[in-house]
Order: C-alpha cells, then sequence, then structure tokens
C-alpha cells in the first residue's frame, strides 16, 4: 500500500480490486485490541429488481473528500483508521468499500467504523450506475 | 497582438462540469453558460429551463462543487467553475 496520508490514516479511491486485508493491517497495532471491519459489497438485487453488475463514478476530488472522513473520524477518537473505495465495472461478489478501524476496546471500534461508513456514504463525491437483468440501468439515489 | 491573444482566452461564462446522472441529463461532460444571475440560484433555474425533469431529478437531492466545498446555498456567488453532483451514492 502507498504511505499514509498523514499519521493515523490511510485512504484511496482504487479502480483495481481493493486488498481488504492491506487497508485492515494498516490500522493495527501493538495497543489496539479490536479491529472492526467493513467491507460494501455488489450485491445481487435493489428493491424488486434483480442486479447483474454496478459501474462506480468518482469525482476527480474524491481522493480528498475520503482522506476528510477517515482524518476527523481520526481526530475525533484519536483511533487508527482507514478507508478504500472503488472505481470502474463491478460485479455480483465485489468490494466496493473497505473501511477499518482498531481500538484498545471493541466499543470504540464498532461505534467508529460505523460513523466512518456513514460519513463516507454521505460526503464523498462517488455515484453508480445499477444494472438490472432485464438489461435496464439507472443511476442510484435518483 | 498581446490584446488579441488575451481576448482569446478569455472564453465568456463559466465553466459547469457534468458528472454520472448530471452528465446523462445534459448529454455533455461540460460547457460554458453566461449567467444574468451569477449565483447558485442563477445556474439552478439556468440549468431547470435548459434541461427540465432529467435535470430536476439530479437536482432535487443533487449539491454542487465550487471552490473545494460542496454547496446547496443558493445566494452563494459562483467563481470560474461549478461542478454539478448528483446525489452521492458511494459505499
Amino acid at each position: 500500500m502507498p504511505d499514509p496520508n498523514s499519521a493515523g490514516t490511510f485512504s484511496a479511491i482504487s479502480a483495481t480490486p481493493i486488498d481488504a486485508s492491506a487497508v485492515e493491517d494498516f490500522v493495527l497495532s501493538a495497543e489496539n485490541g479490536a479491529l472492526v471491519a467493513f467491507r460494501g459489497i455488489v450485491r445481487n438485487h435493489d428493491r424488486d429488481g434483480a442486479v447483474t453488475g454496478l459501474d462506480y463514478q468518482a469525482h476527480p476530488d474524491a481522493e480528498r473528500f475520503l482522506r476528510e472522513c477517515c482524518e476527523t473520524v481520526a481526530a475525533a477518537t484519536g483511533l487508527r483508521v482507514a478507508a478504500v473505495h472503488r472505481t470502474g465495472s463491478l460485479a455480483i461478489g465485489e468490494v466496493a468499500l473497505v473501511a477499518a478501524v482498531a481500538a484498545p476496546h471493541r466499543a470504540e471500534a464498532f461505534a467508529a467504523c460505523a460513523e466512518l461508513v456513514d460519513s463516507i456514504k454521505a460526503s464523498v463525491p462517488i455515484w453508480k450506475r445499477q444494472h438490472f437483468a432485464s438489461g435496464s440501468s439507472e443511476w442510484v439515489g435518483l | 497582438m498581446v490584446d488579441n491573444a488575451v481576448i482569446g482566452n478569455e472564453e465568456p461564462g463559466i465553466l459547469v462540469r457534468y458528472f454520472a446522472a448530471a452528465a446523462d441529463a445534459t448529454g455533455l461532460d461540460e460547457e460554458r453558460i453566461v449567467l444574468a444571475d451569477d449565483t447558485l440560484g442563477g445556474l439552478r433555474n439556468e440549468l431547470l429551463a435548459r434541461y427540465g425533469d432529467p435535470m430536476e431529478r439530479v437536482l432535487r437531492s443533487g449539491s454542487f462543487l465550487l471552490d473545494g466545498i460542496v454547496s446547496r446555498d443558493p445566494d452563494r456567488a459562483l467563481g470560474e467553475r461549478v461542478d454539478v453532483l448528483p446525489p452521492f451514492a458511494g459505499g
């Protein structure tokens, strides 16, 4: 993995498959006894439709927004934080997002990872087009 | 000659960039728009007038990026460039 942005955080937008274990390894350290990681995975349905895949597109500044999400959670908690988001065409079962937080104890790690994922979904300019088995497609969230 | 070169580089209007559903709604990646009302509200009205319902769906819960900051403030003054951001759908 490339160098971290700053002490305690790592973030990236990736056009190639995410190495989830490398993201998790970044947050591990000797003082942390709890690691919570989230993987956002492309699923085969949405509402009533059968989904065949998703195309992810990121704004050119998306990596900066992702970094700010990680740094905000790290600053608020003092914990090690990492997140990587995919772009491009993803098949069912592929990993779109890996977010990881490590803490001395599990409660802080669970809470911080949930906050990180919520923050990423709310504030990073990334879009996805959903392809259905029927052949139609739509941008998610409109 | 120098004056002509300067004039040639100064294109009128604001550069508006479109992403994802906004690019689909306009059929464009970007364009220059000259506005009488140089605010986000003025741009919003112009985009709705040009692109109708598909743009309304984008802007309903979309936002704009100006000078590195995401904004929905209709009074916000525009600069050289603004990006039209459909609702985020990461994760």
